[in-house]
């Protein structure tokens, strides 16, 4: 198995810097997956995570200058590493203002990915940076979990509105109850609900607007005043909004009653797609 | 018997000293004299010493005296012996920024009649707010360390050494310091065998010329602890002086100073003993100096008259090179309050690891009857008062630490006294 990789452009650097900051704010812990043409960060709905699931997607030539990579076998041409997400970002954030970042997998007593950081100094010379981040390499046997999930048929999808708004409404609910019901309907309309004995608290949002459906049918049976609920733990909701830093290019959120809801971001050019199930 | 003003701004600067030094003890000796206010600070593991003297033009105004103790024989000339909890005194300089804004003039006096310190804010709108600390009399400690006999100088802007220490966790304990004539590396330790630890390793190397000074006489890797150089780190920040780094080799303590014209502040850290027979192996920390401590004790007890005639057994401690020892708390003889296991995480391994190191040959003779040890900090300090302060300096490598009874003893000795 071997992993070569090399950044050079600065706002390459930056963007996975952030990247690495957003998984890191999502999963603890999180296997990363290399292939010949993509990076995957994958967290998969077991039960330490509370059945919430992740899976964001990005190309890795919209990043590395160089990227080299020998899976496990041939036929098996892919890499499965399990990291903690804050060490990677950590070491990420050191190369600020980097003239070149490296990333390999070594093996120095016990695999690792080794991020090199050639630094620019005020000083001629340049300072060399090495972060050894331990890894655990996921056997092939244990790969058939951590693939990328189906998008579920929803009942209904709607863009989302600013996350940042989002997530300080969320924050103030937190405080009143745990249990939050997201409701959407086809006319645009998106409720957060918290509903306790003593008190019911309800957020509307109006004309955020719907993507287009996949299939035409059953957009077309459903009356679009109708909404699809889900309740959910709000505490997953808070924690997926808490590592959205920046407002995404695309933001959608598609809901199966009273099963899931499905978040489908997409930053730039990373895909971000988050699961969180209903209470059950 | 201590008198002193400053303003707004200086208060911050003094603020910061207390708050560096609280990273290594939770007790603060004052110790003004006629070369300045010092401030010294020393771990209960005794593996680190902080001082910053405050030199009399720092201050807007500053007196000092002793105070003549009259008994039926002699008089006794006594210091300010004055030690002060961190927990009484850190809130007293919180927020310093604030400080600087409102504070318009601070006072600190005392007199050890009263065995308290005031300090006094005198803010604005007229506000003033007074703090009434009360003091324990204990006679501080200093070190003695030859930091420019040291074989390695290095000095450095405080933030290209702030760049290295961002890449550390707050949760690594110790840092090693590599050099060579090419090359700096600040790297991560860890005590734990290789292979078990899930933590990151980091390392940064650095070229000769980003010091502004560089001067390596032998390639040597120290290893020392991260928390006390954040706390030196944090106090230069306010300064805004280079940070001088003396040191030899492991196990020989190294000094991170700041020199500039109105205070000296040093950190005088101990390092990781090297042991040839072991490659890789935890480390404890030398507690021995437990036994060498008895004798400080007796001296410290002493006027400053017969304080030069106190035991001179031990020529002090020592930095030992000898093979480790475990240390075995009970079996000191001594009956001076022991030090209490200072709850390093380290301290608490010595006792599960197995030596299979041999009995040592150590050059003191105080060793306790079969103790062994394993790696340790060498600890630098703390020895007696030996009869003739001139044998220090042919032995610039032996550090002391010595009470710092009266002006006599100060100014006896031309040896850099911290």
């Amino acid at each position: 198995m071997k992993f070569r990789a090399k950044i050079v452009d600065a706002a390459c650097l930056n963007h996975f810097t952030r990247v690495s900051a957003m998984i890191a704010k999502l999963a603890k812990t999180c296997t990363l997956r290399i292939s010949p043409q993509k990076l995957n960060f994958i967290l998969s709905d077991k039960v330490a995570s509370g059945g919430v699931s992740m899976w964001c997607e990005l190309e890795q030539e919209n990043f590395f200058r160089e990227f080299q990579m020998e899976g496990v076998s041939a036929e098996n041409n892919a890499i499965y590493l399990e990291l903690m997400s804050e060490n990677l970002s950590r070491a990420l954030k050191t190369a600020q203002n980097a003239r070149a970042l490296k990333i390999k997998l070594t093996n120095k007593h016990f695999p690792c990915l080794t991020v090199s950081i050639e630094l620019l100094s005020v000083s001629s010379s340049s300072r060399i940076v090495t972060h050894d981040i331990p890894v655990k390499v996921i056997p092939r046997k244990l790969w058939k979990d951590l693939q990328e999930p189906t998008v579920p048929v929803s009942d209904v999808s709607i863009y989302l509105p600013v996350l940042k708004t989002m997530k300080s409404i969320v924050e103030k609910m937190k405080n009143i109850s745990n249990h939050l019901i997201i409701e959407a309907n086809l006319s645009g309309e998106l409720n957060l609900k918290i509903e306790t004995e003593l008190v019911c608290v309800t957020t509307h949002f109006k004309d955020l607007g719907n993507p287009p459906s996949a299939s035409e049918d059953a957009s077309r049976d459903r009356d679009p005043e109708q909404m699809a609920e889900v309740h959910i733990d709000i505490r997953k909701l808070l924690q997926f909004l808490a590592g959205q830093q920046v407002n995404p290019t695309k933001a959608v959120c598609n809901i199966v009653s009273n099963k899931i809801v499905h978040f489908d971001l997409l930053h730039e050019d990373v895909s971000l797609q988050y699961f969180i199930p209903a209470f059950s | 018997m201590l008198k002193c003003g400053m303003s707004g701004s200086q208060v911050k600067v003094f603020g910061k000293a207390i708050q560096a030094l609280s990273r290594i003890s939770d007790e603060l000796w004052l110790d003004p004299s006629e070369k300045g206010l010092a401030l010294r600070s020393v771990n209960s593991c005794r593996s680190a010493y902080g001082c910053v003297l405050f030199s009399p033009v720092f201050f807007q105004h500053y007196q000092w005296s002793t105070s003549v103790k009259v008994n039926e024989n002699d008089s006794t000339i006594s210091n300010l012996n004055c030690k002060l909890g961190m927990k009484s005194i850190l809130p007293i300089f919180r927020c310093l920024n604030s400080l600087e804004r409102n504070v318009e003039k601070c006072k600190i006096f005392t007199s050890s009649d009263l065995c308290k310190v005031v300090i006094q804010f005198f803010c604005r709108h007229g506000i003033r707010r007074t703090h009434n600390v009360c003091f324990q009399e204990s006679q501080p400690l200093q070190v003695i360390f030859e930091k420019n006999m040291c074989s390695n100088t290095l000095i450095i802007q405080p933030r290209v050494l702030a760049e290295a220490v961002v890449l550390f966790t707050s949760s690594q304990e110790e840092v090693t310091l590599a050099v060579t004539p090419l090359s700096v590396c600040l790297k991560s330790s860890s005590d734990e065998p290789m292979g078990l630890t899930n933590s990151v390793y980091s390392e940064m190397f650095v070229g000769p010329d980003e010091f502004d000074f560089f001067q390596i006489g032998v390639d040597t890797e120290i290893t020392f602890c991260f928390k006390e150089l954040k706390g030196m780190l944090t106090f230069s920040e306010a300064t805004h002086a280079p940070i001088a780094i003396h040191f030899d080799f492991p196990g020989k303590p190294m000094a991170l100073s700041i020199d500039d014209m109105l205070l000296e502040a040093n950190f005088i850290l101990a390092t990781l003993a090297d042991e040839p027979s072991r490659a890789s192996s935890p480390q404890s920390l030398c507690l021995s100096q437990k036994q060498k401590r008895s004798n400080l004790m007796c001296s410290t007890n002493n006027s400053s008259k017969t304080g030069k005639n106190a035991t001179s057994k031990a020529p002090g401690c020592i930095l030992r090179k000898a093979a480790p020892k475990r240390l075995y708390p009970n079996e000191t003889q001594i009956d001076i309050p022991a030090l209490e296991n200072c709850g390093s995480p380290i301290m608490k391994r010595v006792n599960e690891d197995i030596s299979e190191v041999p009995e040592s040959s150590v050059s003191d003779t105080e060793a306790a009857p079969g103790s062994s040890y394993l790696r340790k900090f060498s600890c630098m300090f703390f020895g007696a008062v030996s009869s003739d302060q001139r044998q220090h300096f042919n032995h610039p490598f032996d550090s002391l630490a010595t009470a710092s009874d009266s002006e006599e003893d100060m100014n006896n000795g031309s040896s850099s006294t911290f």
